[in-house]
């Protein structure tokens, strides 16, 4: 047995803690969706308001892993899936959504920019942004554009995102938001 | 011409029930709205109602019962609403609801999104509650 990789899954697992309610690193998929968001449907039904907001903002950005991550999984069925990391931690007063995946790094910076913008405006001005970013041509199987800019309106607070090179071509892009009870 | 009946699933793909009438000109949308690929679900009821636009030429009544639908969907619903408008303008008699749950939790999410969809389209949205 490889003691090593042993010692380190549990490490892993320590450093989640008791306040992470969910984690999962892998592809995510329809079936992933369901399984998960009927977890989260049932995890927060304490508290409806912030479970409906972390719900509708985990759709959003695993659904945004599930078409542009940069790492792909071939399923059974020859699917080929984006994969990545979903992970929610619970506070007191609030809940914070993670999701991290592979982006390619020509592609991070249009997706950098547009978090500056989201985060740069008030509400009103992100609803005109939203209603003109919906204009522009559908992307990937009818992605609208305006994923990230829902969950800062969902969430009411500004999306926090990382960007670390992972190598010459990808790097990891995560993003992390707050849902206050 | 056909009517339309899709029954809705709340599984592996929630997909909203639709119910397209041609006899009575009542469309209704229902239930939850965040599938896989939006435009291959969405296309054919574009091509419905363009098509009784065309043919049949008599009043419709858009009916949404839209209790959860992703930012793709939200596109199809504008482009729904779209076709709508274009009717209207033409001479098309168009009705417009909107049925929502007054109870739920985050409805000023809800109506602020209803109030894009008529800003963004310019058609007119009744707003009832349940």
């Amino acid at each position: 047995m490889d003691a090593q990789l042993n010692s380190n899954i549990l490490n892993l697992y320590r450093t989640f803690g008791d306040n992470t309610p969910l984690s999962y690193k892998g592809p995510i998929d329809d079936h992933i969706l369901q399984v998960i968001g009927t977890y989260i449907e049932g995890l927060l039904k304490h508290s409806p308001k912030a479970g409906k907001k972390v719900f509708k903002i985990f759709i959003e950005l695993a659904q945004n892993i599930s078409y542009y991550s940069a790492e792909r999984s071939k399923l059974a069925n020859n699917k080929d899936i984006g994969t990545g990391m979903v992970l929610i931690s619970e506070q007191a007063e609030y809940y914070t959504f993670m999701t991290g995946n592979l982006v390619k790094t020509d592609d991070i910076i249009s997706i950098i920019e547009k978090s500056e913008v989201i985060n740069s405006l008030d509400r009103e001005e992100l609803r005109e942004y939203k209603r003109e970013q919906r204009k522009l041509p559908p992307g990937k199987k009818g992605g609208a554009h305006i994923g990230l800019i829902q969950v800062a309106l969902t969430s009411s607070n500004p999306l926090d995102i990382e960007v670390n090179p992972v190598d010459e071509e990808h790097s990891f892009f995560s993003i992390a938001v707050k849902i206050d009870k | 011409m056909e009517n339309i009946h899709i029954e809705g699933k709340h599984g592996v793909n929630f997909i909203p029930t639709v119910d397209f009438n041609a006899e009575t000109g009542v469309c209704e949308l229902a239930g939850e709205s965040y599938l896989e690929d939006t435009i291959e679900f969405y296309t054919p009821l574009y091509d419905w109602l363009k098509q009784y636009i065309e043919e049949v030429k008599k009043p419709i009544v858009f009916n949404f019962r839209l209790r959860y639908f992703n930012t793709s969907s939200s596109k199809c619903i504008i482009d729904i609403l779209n076709i709508l408008k274009k009717y209207e303008t033409t001479g098309g008699t168009v009705e417009v609801n909107w049925y929502y749950d007054a109870e739920e939790e985050d409805i000023e999410d809800e109506l602020e999104e209803i109030e894009d969809f008529m800003i963004e389209t310019n058609i007119k949205i009744n707003l009832v509650p349940n």
